[in-house]
């Protein structure tokens, strides 16, 4: 099975460690519990997978810190990009 | 663990990691003589840019410190320096601040000589001479509190945070627990990890000077981007970032500064600025890889790790830029321009056993072994940064 990469125990996205595709399941493992969930789209390596359901306005938790708020409501085992992840920092 | 290195034993300060002949213009327009006088001696190195005159203020301060930062490099045994004649960065001011590191110093000026065939003339003779008594010098064995590393990243993906930089980290924090430095920079991508490194500050004047500096960068990017009219120009991420799965420049900051590992900061050095002791120091300078990387040498870096995800194969003349990735596919397509894989870390090997490997690879490179962007020539690095 794919592994997805949960960095650290505040994270609410995980990094897949393969290419995954729609209906796919992604084992995330922690040191409390392993994580079996579906993608709902596509995702290429090394980017993010939604762990939960992350509301617009919400903080997306990567290596434990914000790296951004969602554009929209994103669902879990969604791709979390450009497209519904937007970060404002250096903008204004 | 390897804990030591061969260099060369200069007047003052660290040891080199290559002993060669620095040929640096003090101003553009010097730079074909510069260049052609490196190109006939073996060992000679020349270093073309862009600047040196009709600037002012903080602008030709900056050139004068990046100069000097460089001519004072201990990877240079001596220094010929080009200039024209008439330049607002005077040739005499930076050869007097590199004679006084204690190495020899040389001085032409295009306009006294006459005309460039002359000049050329003259300062390959004055290159030859330096390049035969750095060649009667031999390297000799350094601990590591003698070695100061620049860290740096360029062609970011997700492994970059993930496997490169926590394995450079690792090499971080073991050369500086020997005593040794490191310096890192890139602070327009340190947005939203300076509360982190504020809290590793060495004191609360080094920690309000780290907020201070990256809060001045950010508001220096809000400026450059505000404009309506060039919205498409204000990604603070590359296209290519975007495609290895870096999203934002938060995210890119976090997975960025785990290549200083987790030791204390001790300060924020000025461009060209050379720490005075060992330790972990944030330099400030922008993230461009050649200022950035020009940044950490004119701080006196003798080597440099860059570490990549989507793989970049440029170099800088005359210091070594290691490049590593945590990218298993970049490493197998651009196998020649890396020097080493720290991919294995995705897979479950420990950061420790991988990073000793490349704490090795450095050092065996500091003591002489070419790194691949020497080996290919590799130079498009130097850079200096202008405001």
């Amino acid at each position: 099975m794919i592994k997805g990469l949960k960095i650290n125990p505040r994270d609410n996205v995980a990094v897949v460690l393969a290419a995954v595709k729609a209906g796919d399941n992604v084992e995330i493992a922690t040191a409390a519990e392993t994580l079996i969930l579906a993608a709902k789209e596509d995702i290429a390596f090394g980017h993010k997978i939604a762990l939960t359901e992350v509301g617009v306005g919400r903080a997306v938790i990567k290596y434990g810190e914000e790296i951004g708020q969602a554009k929209v409501t994103i669902r879990s085992g969604e791709w979390i990009h450009l497209h519904n992840l937007d970060c404002r920092r250096g903008h204004e | 663990m390897m804990n030591s290195f061969f260099g060369y034993r200069r007047a003052q300060g660290l040891p080199g990691t290559r002993n060669l002949v620095a040929v640096i213009p003090s101003v553009f327009c010097a730079n074909t003589v510069a260049r052609r006088i490196a190109e006939h001696v073996a060992g000679a190195v020349a270093f073309c840019h862009p600047v040196g005159c009709s600037q002012v203020g903080l602008d030709l301060e900056l050139t004068a410190r990046g100069l000097k930062g460089l001519g004072k490099h201990p990877n240079f045994y001596g220094v010929v320096v080009v200039g024209l004649g008439c330049e607002r960065f005077r040739p005499a001011e930076l050869a007097e601040s590199i004679a006084a590191t204690g190495k020899p110093v040389e001085i032409l000026v295009i306009q006294e000589e006459g005309d460039s065939l002359k000049a050329m003339d003259k300062g390959i003779r004055m290159a030859s001479a330096l390049a035969e008594q750095a060649a009667l010098q031999a390297r000799e064995e350094f601990p590591l509190s003698e070695f100061r590393l620049g860290l740096k990243c360029g062609g970011t993906d997700a492994t970059s945070g993930l496997a490169a930089n926590p394995a450079l980290g690792w090499v971080t924090d073991q050369i500086v627990a020997a005593g040794g430095g490191a310096i890192f920079t890139e602070v327009t991508e340190l947005i939203g990890a300076e509360h982190i490194l504020a809290a590793r500050a060495t004191s609360p004047a080094v920690a309000e000077k780290i907020l201070t500096t990256i809060g001045n960068m950010e508001k220096r990017l809000a400026a450059a981007t505000a404009s309506v009219a060039i919205q498409h120009r204000t990604a603070l991420v590359s296209p290519g970032n975007e495609d290895g799965g870096v999203t934002t420049v938060v995210e890119k900051a976090l997975g960025g500064i785990y290549k200083a590992g987790t030791s204390p900061v001790h300060g924020v050095l000025d461009y060209g600025q050379y720490p005075e002791e060992q330790g972990l120091y944030l330099l400030d300078c922008v993230g461009h890889d050649g200022e950035a990387v020009t940044g950490v040498i004119v701080s006196g870096c003798q080597a440099v790790v860059f570490t990549t995800g989507r793989g970049t194969p440029t170099g800088f003349p005359g210091v070594p830029v290691i490049k590593i990735t945590g990218n298993n596919v970049c490493y197998d397509q651009m196998r020649y321009n890396l020097d080493f894989n720290a991919g294995a870390i995705i897979q479950g090997t420990p950061i420790a056993e991988l990073g000793a490997d490349l704490l090795e690879k450095v050092l065996r490179i500091a003591s002489g072994e070419p790194a691949r962007a020497e080996l290919l020539g590799h130079d498009e690095l130097f850079c200096v940064t202008r405001i």
